[in-house]
C-alpha cells in the first residue's frame, strides 16, 4: 500500500509545484482587484526565457530570475492595457495568453530539443531522513524548496505588512482607498508585475526543472488551472496549496492507476482533474463558506474626471 | 450609429472594388501560366528535365523533434535533389483547413504532395479528385484512387527490434510504454515490442499508460515516472517529445526512443530508438513522379528492407552479445523475411491469435486492436 | 505632464473604427518587423499575406468556410458577453453540438436529408444549450464562477468527444482510427451551387439578421442592448434574473452547437477528434472586437478568417511558422483594447489658469 501511496504523494508534489507558483502569483494579481486571464501566456514565455538565459549563461538560478522576469514584463503588458487604459481585464488576458502561447511558439524555435543545465532532485539533508515525510517532501528540486517558502511569505506580506495590507485594501474598495491617501494605481501595479514575477518562476520551473529540454507547450493548460484555483483557494494561500497539490495529485493519480493495470477507459479517466475542479467548488459554496473575492475584482478604476 | 453604418459601407464597397481589380489583375496572370505549362509538359519528356515540385503537409511543427521532424528529414531529403523543390506547410488542423492547404498546393503546381497525418485522407481524396494530374501520398491512412498512393512504414520491424533490446536489459522484468493513442499502429509497436522483449526474457511484461495527447511533455514525463514508480525499470515510447527519456535517466532506468535518435536527451538511458528514415522511399518517389512511372491507386508499406524505418546505433551499456543477437534479426529483415509476429501468438486472455508456424498477414496487422500476451494494460 | 485625461462628453463616433484600424495596422508593423528579423522580407510577406486572403475567389471561399462556425461561436459569446457573464465555454458548447448532431446522424441514417437535417440542427442547440446551462445552474444557485466552470467543461467535453469516437460511435471500417463512420447524405449539408460554400452560410445570415432584430425591435433585445447590465435588464424585461442567465446563456451555448452542428454535417461529414481547432477560444477574440455587435461580428470573423487563411499562405510561400498567425491576433486585440481608452477619454493639454 505504503509503495503505492509513497511515490504518488512525492509525484503530486512536483506535479503540484508548478501550479502552486502560478496559482499564487495570480493570487497577488487579483488581491489588487486586477483579474489577470494571460497566465497559461506568460508561463510559456517565461519558461522560454529561463530557458535561453539557463542555455546562454549556463547558470539554472540566472534562467529562474530571468523567468521571473519576464513575466513581470509580460504581466505589466496587461496592466498596462487594464489599469492605464481601462481595457477589459478579461479579454485582455485572454489576448496575453494568445500573445504569449504563439510568442513562444515562434520564437522557441531553434531550441527545441536542446538541453540546458537546469536543477536537479537532491536529498535536503536531514529532512529527507524522516520517514514517508522525507521522502515525499524533502526528495525534491530546489524549486520545490523554494515554492515552500513562498506561501509563508505571503501570509506574513498581507497579514504583516503595511504594503500588503495597502494592497488588500486596493483590491476591496479602491474608491476609500484613494481617500485614505493611498495611490490604489501605483498600487494595482505592484499587484500585477509582481504577481507576474512568481507566475514566471512557475514558468521557469517547467523548462529548467521538470524538464530540462525545450519543447512547446510546456505549459500545458496549467495556467488556467491556476486562475480557477485561485478561487477555489478563497484567497487564502494556505488552501492554494492543498489546491495545487490535489490537482497535481490527481493527475499522478489517474496516470498511475494505468500503470498499474486497470481497465477503466482513460478518456474519462483524464477527466477527473477537471471534475474534481469543479466538485470542488462546488461544495465550497454549498457549504457556505464566505467567498472572499477582492469587492473590486474585475473592475476597472475610472480616473478623476 | 448611421454614420458608424455608411463608414462600414464605404469600407465595404472599397474593399470589394479592391478585390474585383485584384481577381481581373490576376486572370490575365492564370490564363498565361496555363497556356504556357500544356506547352511546357509536352516539351518536357524531349528537352531538359522538367523541375518538380514537391509539397509536403504536417499535423504538427517541425521543430518538435518527432513525428513531422522526421518527415521533414525526408523533404530535405528531397530538396537536395538538383531537379526538385519542395515546401512545406506545418501545424495543418485535420479537417477543413489541411483540405484548403492540399488544394492550394495543387492549385500552385505541385506535382506531387505528401500528407503526413492520418486525418488527412478523406481531405486529400477529395482534392485529388480535383486536380487529377497531381499525384498524391497519403501517410497512414488506408484509402486510395486513381492519383492517390496511401503509405506508411513497418516500424513495428523496429519495434521488434528494440524489444529484443530491452528484454535483455530488463533487471525487474517490468517494462513501461508511454503510448498515445490506442490505434493499431501504436498497438502494433506495443505488440511487436512486447514480442521482441518475451523473445529475450520471457518472464517480462510491458506495461501501458495513455496519455491521450501525441506531444505533452510534462504529461509524457509524468506518465514515465509513473510507470518508473510501479517497478519498471526500461521506458519505451510512442510518443513525439523526449520527456520519457529524460525521465527513465533521472531514475537511473533505461530507455527506448522513437521517431528519431533520442540518445542526446538521455545518453545514460538510452539504449537505442526505433526511427524513421522517410528520405530514401520519399526520393524515389519523386523519381517516379519525374520520369512518369508514379502508379496511384496502391496501399504501400513500406519496410526495413527498404530503409525507411531503422533503429539507432545501440548504447555503449548494451552487451555485445546481445547486439549480435539484434545485429542477426536486423539482417534477417533487411533480407525482406517479416520475423516479428511469427505465431504461436496469443493475445491477453489466452486465445490463440496467429497460429503456430504461420506469420500474420497484412490484415490483421492492419486490424490490430488486441494486445498480446506480456502486455499489461488495456486498448480503450 | 503637460496633458490631463478628460472624460469625453459623448462616446467617440468614429472611435470604435478608427481604433481597430490603427490597431491593424500597428500589428502589420509588428509583423514586419518580426519577419525581418527572421530574415525574410517584410514586404513581400505582407504581399503575400494579402494575396492568401483576398487575391483569388478561392481563397475567399476558404476565407469564407472558415468564418461560418466562427460567426456563429461568436454570436453566442457576445450574447453572453453583453450581460457581463464570462462563456468562456464555447469550445465545449461547439463539441456538444456536434455530439448531438452525429447522434441524429448515426441513429436515422436513412432519414431523407429535409428531415435528418433540422432534427440536427434542433438537438445541436439543445445538446450546446445544455452544456451551457450547467455553468449557468452553477452560477446562480451556487455563486460558482462562471469561467471556471465553463472551462474545465471545455476540458471535459473534449474528451467526452475522444470517448465516444474511440469507443461506442467507432466506425468498424476505420482499421481502428478514431472516427464515426461517414454521413449518409441525408446528414450533410449540401453545397451551394458547384462552389465550395455550403449553405450553413445562408443558415449564418438568417441567424445573424435574427439576432439583430430581435436586440433591436424587441423590448428585451433592446435593454439587452443599450444596458448591458444584468439586474438592470431583467428589471425592463420582467423577468428574473436567474431566468435571464439561463436563457442567455442557453442562447450562447446553443449557437455555438450549431456551429459544432454544421463544421461536423458539411466540412468534415463525420466526427473526429481533429473537428476542434479553437474556433470558441478565437470567437471570444472576434466577439470583442467586434464590440458585441451582430453586424461587426460578420465582418471581425470574415476578417480574422481570412487573417488565418493568408498566415497559412505565408508558411507555404515563405516558410513562416505557423505561430506568426496566432501572435499577429493577440497584438491586434492587445492593441484594441488599449486602444478604447481613447474611446471613452481624450488626452487634453492642460490650460494654466
Amino acid at each position: 500500500m505504503w509503495e503505492f501511496l509513497i511515490p504518488l504523494f512525492a509525484a503530486t508534489v512536483q506535479s503540484g509545484t508548478p501550479i502552486l507558483y502560478a496559482t499564487l502569483g495570480e493570487m497577488m494579481t487579483e488581491k489588487g482587484g486586477v483579474l489577470n486571464l494571460g497566465v497559461e501566456g506568460i508561463m510559456s514565455i517565461s519558461a522560454l526565457a529561463a530557458f535561453w538565459v539557463s542555455l546562454s549563461t549556463g547558470s539554472p538560478w540566472l534562467g529562474f530570475l530571468a523567468g521571473g522576469s519576464a513575466g513581470m514584463i509580460f504581466a505589466s503588458l496587461h496592466g498596462f492595457v487594464c489599469i492605464s487604459c481601462l481595457g477589459n481585464q478579461v479579454v485582455s488576458g485572454l489576448a496575453l495568453t494568445i500573445l504569449g502561447v504563439g510568442l513562444t511558439h515562434f520564437l522557441g524555435v531553434p531550441y527545441v530539443g536542446l538541453p540546458a543545465p537546469g536543477f536537479n532532485p537532491f536529498d535536503f539533508p536531514l529532512l529527507s531522513q524522516i520517514p514517508i515525510i522525507g521522502d515525499i517532501f524533502f526528495k525534491h528540486d530546489m524549486l520545490v524548496y523554494v515554492s515552500f517558502i513562498i506561501p509563508f511569505l505571503f501570509w506574513f506580506f498581507f497579514k504583516r505588512t503595511s504594503l500588503g495590507m495597502h494592497v488588500t485594501a486596493t483590491g476591496e474598495m479602491p474608491a476609500a482607498a484613494a481617500a485614505a491617501g493611498l495611490k490604489p494605481i501605483a498600487l494595482r501595479y505592484f499587484a500585477v508585475v509582481s504577481g507576474g514575477f512568481i507566475i514566471g518562476l512557475g514558468g521557469a520551473y517547467l523548462s529548467l526543472a521538470y524538464t530540462h529540454l525545450w519543447t512547446n507547450g510546456l505549459s500545458g493548460g496549467r495556467g488556467w488551472i491556476a486562475v480557477a484555483l485561485v478561487i477555489f483557494a478563497f484567497w487564502r494561500p494556505g488552501r492554494a496549496v492543498v489546491g495545487a497539490y490535489l490537482f497535481g495529485g490527481v493527475m499522478a493519480f489517474q496516470l498511475r492507476l494505468q500503470a498499474m493495470g486497470t481497465n477503466l477507459p482513460s478518456s474519462l479517466l483524464l477527466m477527473l482533474p477537471y471534475l474534481l475542479t469543479i466538485l470542488v467548488l462546488i461544495l465550497s459554496a454549498w457549504r457556505g463558506h464566505r467567498i472572499d473575492a477582492p469587492a473590486a475584482l474585475g473592475t476597472n478604476i475610472e480616473p478623476e474626471g | 450609429m448611421k454614420k458608424l453604418l455608411k463608414l462600414f459601407t464605404v469600407l465595404a464597397a472599397s474593399m470589394a472594388l479592391m478585390l474585383s481589380l485584384f481577381a481581373c489583375g490576376e486572370a490575365p496572370q492564370e490564363k498565361k501560366a496555363e497556356e504556357a505549362a500544356p506547352a511546357e509538359k509536352a516539351e518536357a519528356p524531349k528537352e531538359e528535365p522538367k523541375t518538380i515540385k514537391a509539397g509536403f503537409v504536417y499535423v504538427s511543427p517541425v521543430g518538435d523533434a518527432g513525428y513531422s521532424y522526421a518527415h521533414d528529414q525526408g523533404r530535405k531529403a528531397v530538396d537536395a535533389l538538383d531537379y526538385a523543390t519542395t515546401a512545406f506547410v506545418e501545424s495543418v488542423p485535420e479537417g477543413a483547413d489541411s483540405e484548403r492547404v492540399i488544394r492550394n498546393m495543387a492549385r500552385k503546381g505541385f506535382d506531387v504532395i505528401f500528407t503526413t497525418s492520418f486525418g488527412y485522407m478523406d481531405p486529400t481524396l477529395k482534392v485529388a479528385k480535383e486536380f487529377p494530374d497531381v499525384d498524391f501520398m497519403h501517410c497512414s491512412g488506408f484509402k486510395k484512387s486513381e492519383n492517390v498512393d496511401n503509405y506508411f512504414g513497418r516500424i513495428y520491424q523496429a519495434r521488434y527490434l528494440t524489444g529484443l533490446v530491452a528484454g535483455a536489459m530488463t533487471k525487474t522484468n517490468k517494462l513501461g510504454y508511454v503510448a498515445a493513442f490506442p490505434i493499431p499502429e501504436v498497438i502494433r509497436g506495443i505488440n511487436a515490442f512486447t514480442v521482441g522483449v518475451r523473445q529475450m526474457n520471457p518472464d517480462a511484461e510491458v506495461r501501458v499508460v495513455w496519455t491521450k495527447t501525441w506531444y505533452d511533455p510534462a504529461l509524457e514525463k509524468d506518465a514515465a515516472k509513473s510507470l518508473l514508480d510501479a517497478g519498471c525499470d526500461v521506458i519505451a515510447q510512442h510518443q513525439d517529445s523526449p520527456a520519457p527519456q529524460e525521465a527513465a535517466q533521472e531514475a537511473g532506468a533505461y530507455s527506448i526512443g522513437y521517431n528519431s535518435d533520442m540518445s542526446s536527451f538521455a545518453p545514460k538511458a538510452h539504449l537505442t530508438s526505433a526511427i524513421w528514415n522517410w528520405g530514401p522511399m520519399y526520393v524515389k518517389t519523386v523519381e517516379q513522379v519525374r520520369d512518369g512511372t508514379w502508379k496511384g491507386n496502391e496501399s504501400l508499406w513500406w519496410s526495413m528492407q527498404d530503409g525507411v524505418v531503422d533503429i539507432a546505433p545501440m548504447g555503449p551499456m548494451v552487451p555485445e552479445d546481445v547486439k549480435i543477437v539484434v545485429e542477426a534479426s536486423k539482417a534477417e529483415l533487411m533480407k525482406g523475411n517479416d520475423i516479428c509476429f511469427v505465431g504461436p501468438i496469443k493475445d491477453q486472455n489466452g486465445e490463440i491469435k496467429i497460429a503456430e508456424a504461420e506469420k500474420a498477414t497484412d490484415a490483421q496487422l492492419h486490424d490490430m486492436m488486441w494486445f498480446v500476451e506480456g502486455v499489461v494494460g488495456t486498448v480503450k | 505632464m503637460p496633458l490631463k485625461i478628460r472624460k469625453r462628453d459623448e462616446p467617440w463616433k468614429w472611435g470604435a473604427l478608427v481604433v481597430f484600424l490603427g490597431a491593424l495596422l500597428f500589428s502589420l508593423l509588428v509583423s514586419a518587423l518580426l519577419l525581418a528579423g527572421q530574415g525574410k522580407d517584410p514586404i513581400e510577406g505582407l504581399y503575400v499575406l494579402w494575396q492568401g486572403s483576398f487575391g483569388h475567389l478561392w481563397a475567399l471561399e476558404g476565407a469564407l468556410l472558415k468564418a461560418i462556425p466562427l460567426f456563429l461561436c461568436s454570436l453566442g459569446v457576445a450574447v453572453a458577453f453583453r450581460m457581463q457573464i464570462w462563456n468562456i465555454g464555447a469550445e465545449g458548447q461547439f463539441a456538444l453540438g456536434a455530439i448531438g448532431a452525429t447522434w441524429m446522424a448515426l441513429l436515422f441514417p436513412d432519414l431523407p436529408g429535409i428531415v435528418l437535417l433540422p432534427l440536427m440542427f434542433v438537438m445541436a442547440f439543445l445538446f450546446g444549450g445544455l452544456w451551457a446551462f450547467i455553468p449557468a445552474f452553477l452560477k446562480l444557485k451556487l455563486r460558482v464562477n462562471e469561467i471556471i466552470s465553463t472551462l474545465m467543461l471545455n476540458y471535459i467535453a473534449i474528451l467526452l468527444l475522444d470517448y465516444l469516437v474511440f469507443g461506442v460511435w467507432k466506425d468498424p471500417a476505420s482499421f481502428g482510427f478514431p472516427m464515426t463512420p461517414e454521413f449518409t447524405a441525408g446528414a450533410i449539408i449540401p453545397s451551394i451551387g458547384g462552389s465550395r460554400v455550403h449553405w450553413g452560410l445562408l443558415f449564418c445570415v438568417v441567424v445573424g439578421v435574427g439576432l439583430w432584430a430581435f436586440m433591436r425591435f424587441t423590448r428585451l433585445g433592446f435593454e439587452l442592448q443599450a444596458s448591458g447590465e444584468g439586474p438592470r435588464v431583467a428589471k425592463y424585461a420582467k423577468i428574473r434574473y436567474g431566468m435571464l442567465v439561463m436563457l442567455v446563456m442557453g442562447l450562447s451555448g446553443g449557437f455555438a452547437g450549431w456551429a459544432g452542428c454544421i463544421e461536423t454535417s458539411a466540412v468534415l461529414n463525420r466526427l473526429q477528434p481533429s473537428l476542434m481547432v479553437g474556433y470558441g477560444y478565437t470567437a471570444i477574440v472576434v466577439a470583442w472586437l467586434a464590440r458585441l455587435e451582430p453586424l461587426n461580428i460578420a465582418f471581425a470573423s470574415f476578417l480574422l478568417a481570412a487573417l488565418r487563411v493568408g498566415v497559412e499562405n505565408m508558411q507555404l510561400e515563405l516558410q513562416v511558422p505557423a505561430a506568426f498567425g496566432v501572435i499577429m491576433e493577440g497584438i491586434i486585440l492587445m492593441t484594441v483594447l488599449a486602444g478604447q481608452f481613447f474611446l471613452i477619454y481624450k488626452l487634453e493639454r492642460k490650460r494654466r489658469s
